[in-house]
């Protein structure tokens, strides 16, 4: 067997007590040491010390697997409290709950639908075609021989995630981020919630379909006589993945015209509707032969407050500007720099917040944007900065859009490096 | 009048769900045979001609119950493409699913059987060989098409699937998870160790280690006995014998 995931709440809980023990047994080798330490050797070994915390509590939750690592990766993502390398080794990690095999299949369509698979469909596919989050994705058919696709839940999974949520919260409870760390999973916790309701997901698909109109970008369309709570239907959108799309060497200029299309979905959704539709994760999006771009996956949809979709584009002008004011008063209306001394301001704008902008603004300059061919890669030299960026203590919930927009963007161009694709980003947003 | 067989059978089937219903409703010591019979609309004296005692009842409820599980794994078209994994865990979840309904009845059964006395453990010998002979017919044709090794102790398997089965309606009725989705998992994750055990001739293997050092301690225990000879360390005093003064 090649999987060794502790299921039972009690193997859970083993995996985090070990963790537990490693933690405080840092702790103590700290307290320790401390009396003997200088001021700013201190202040270093606090840092290791932390560095080692988050490593040890990471190394435990991916240990669990299934929902406690999904849980962990969207704290990582939430959070930047790790190294750039961990946490890219943790995006990497497969968090796949075990796959149902066709009694569960079976048992799952039974309980939604009080039928069995064959008798709903027309054709059912017992094999699954993808791994969803938190469940799989099956091949069928309907009686007007319409290609399905049916994500299944695995059966019991919201009671999973009740008992990870519970033992993350004890191993973090501990630690000196125990704050940060909590609140991010009080919002975690939220979502992965209306992750698992998968009608909140035929609503935001059929949402985004009504008012997202844009040339060549197609999304499923929701059946709903088929969907239930852990059951979603959908009509069967064609297309591959991205890195199954790349694999075929596709042109320039088809690069170039995916890049837009994802570039003016983002921009439409986020200026239109005020939402967006996900995490810009390559699984999201299939890209067809005939140029279309199919939008995948609605279960995590962001809304935005209005104050702050016109916020924004008064942000992005002052970079553009280099208006330190301009930028520094509209840092201060998300509430994120409010309680600094004048001095501080200053520093952080020369520290963080310039650099940042400098790199920002690079794109929106140059109008068609080049994301292939920098010797540093472009997301890479802007990482640093809006690391630190994020790591601002969030205030309110105006900080908490910002930081998830800013995560958004800084996703979209990574996808955008993955493509080599020239993207027009000259803004019909910009103040 | 004469009774066909076709109506005597559907009689019985009727009188059946009519002693769930009830049971289900009083429990299983109030629950009356007149009571049934009302309800499964024969008459009161014609019910003993089908069951002689409430008891048969609740066995014979059970044994029907197998049959409606054989039934509908019959009805999966595929099924005997299924794996054994898969052919293990589909019997147990149709079996809840069956039993669903008469969750509560079933309790009742537990109570008056495994929780209490022996002699509905002989009982429910109609239940268990219906049981067994479907794990049966499972484990031989995975054996025929060489999906696993032939299973030394062959004959011991659908017993302890059966005892296995009963542990998992145990925890079934017990269990308060939304829609019982605890039970589903602990389905799920023990029938997959169950087949890899299956797959790797474990039992045999396991037995014949502890068969090994059965025999080998009691042949020690042999030896030492031989080598004592006298079962005393040394003769025993006379009676009385230091008793002088």
């Amino acid at each position: 067997m090649t999987k060794s995931v502790p299921t039972g709440k009690l193997g859970r809980s083993g995996v985090a007590g070990k963790a537990f023990l490693k933690v405080g047994g840092k702790q103590l080798t700290h307290l320790a040491k401390r009396p003997f330490l200088s001021e700013s050797a201190c202040r270093k070994h606090q840092q290791a010390l932390d560095d080692d915390t988050a490593r040890i509590l990471f190394k435990a939750f991916s240990q669990l697997r299934g929902t406690a690592l999904k849980i962990a990766q969207l704290l990582s993502m939430e959070t930047h409290l790790l190294p750039e390398s961990l946490r890219r080794e943790l995006s990497k990690s497969y968090h796949q709950v075990p796959p149902l095999g066709r009694p569960l299949v079976r048992k799952v369509i039974q309980q939604a639908f009080g039928a069995s698979p064959e008798a709903v469909f027309s054709g059912f596919d017992f094999k699954a075609f993808a791994a969803a989050s938190l469940g799989q994705v099956h091949a069928a058919r309907n009686g007007h021989k319409e290609d399905l696709a049916v994500k299944l839940q695995y059966p019991g999974i919201d009671v999973t995630i009740d008992n990870d949520m519970q033992l993350v919260r004890l191993l973090v409870k501990r630690t000196r981020y125990a704050r940060l760390l909590l609140s991010s999973l009080d919002e975690i916790e939220q979502r992965l919630r209306e992750e698992v309701d998968y009608r909140l997901e035929a609503d935001n698909t059929e949402w985004f379909q009504h008012h997202l109109s844009l040339r060549n970008v197609t999304i499923p369309q929701v059946h709903r006589d088929l969907s239930s709570r852990r059951v979603l239907t959908t009509t069967c959108l064609g297309g591959e993945h991205l890195e199954q799309w790349l694999r075929q060497n596709p042109t320039q200029q088809s690069r170039d015209h995916f890049g837009q299309l994802l570039y003016d979905v983002f921009v439409n959704s986020f200026y239109g509707l005020h939402a967006l539709h996900a995490d810009p994760n390559p699984g999201n999006y299939l890209f067809t032969e005939e140029g279309t771009l199919g939008l995948l996956d609605f279960g995590c949809v962001r809304y935005f407050s209005a104050e702050f979709v016109t916020l924004m584009p008064k942000l992005l002008r002052a970079y553009m500007d280099q208006d330190a004011q301009a930028i520094i008063a509209a840092y201060q209306q998300f509430g994120m720099v409010s309680n600094m001394s004048d001095e501080a301001l200053q520093a952080f704008y020369d520290k963080v917040l310039q650099p940042f902008g400098d790199w920002l603004t690079k794109p929106f300059k140059s109008g068609r944007f080049n994301f292939a061919g920098h010797s540093v890669s472009y997301t890479k030299e802007g990482w640093e900065s809006f690391r630190q960026l994020a790591g601002v203590n969030k205030i309110d919930g105006l900080a908490d859009e910002f930081i998830y927009f800013d995560r958004t963007f800084f996703g979209l161009y990574q996808i955008f490096e993955r493509m080599g694709a020239t993207v027009n980003m000259e803004h019909r947003w910009l103040v | 009048m004469k009774v066909s067989k076709q109506e005597k059978a559907k009689t019985r089937k009727r009188i059946l769900q009519a002693a769930s219903d009830v049971i289900i409703e009083k429990g299983f010591k109030s629950a009356s045979m007149r009571e049934i019979a009302r309800r499964a609309k024969v008459g009161d004296a014609t019910i003993y001609n089908y069951f002689a005692t409430k008891e048969k009842l609740l066995y014979h409820y059970c044994e029907r119950k197998q049959d409606e599980v054989a039934e509908a794994l019959k009805q999966i078209e595929d099924f005997h493409e299924y794996s054994l994994q898969e052919q293990l865990q589909q019997l147990a979840e149709t079996e809840l699913a069956l039993w669903l309904p008469d969750r509560e009845f079933l309790a009742e059964v537990f109570e008056l059987t495994f929780y209490s006395s022996l002699a509905g453990n002989v009982n429910l010998a109609g239940t268990r060989k219906r049981f067994k002979r479907m794990v049966e017919d499972m484990i031989d044709a995975a054996i025929e098409a060489g999906e696993i090794p032939d299973q030394p102790y062959r004959e011991l398997l659908a017993p302890l699937y059966w005892d296995y089965f009963i542990g998992i309606l145990a925890y079934w009725l017990k269990d308060d998870s939304a829609d019982h989705a605890d039970t589903t998992q602990l389905i799920d994750r023990s029938v997959e160790i169950i087949a890899m055990v299956l797959h790797t001739g474990m039992i045999g293997k396991t037995l014949d280690l502890l068969s090994f050092l059965f025999r080998s301690r009691i042949y020690r225990h042999l030896e030492i006995l031989e080598e004592r000879g006298s079962p005393w360390q040394k003769a025993k005093r006379r009676f009385m014998g230091g008793d002088d003064d």
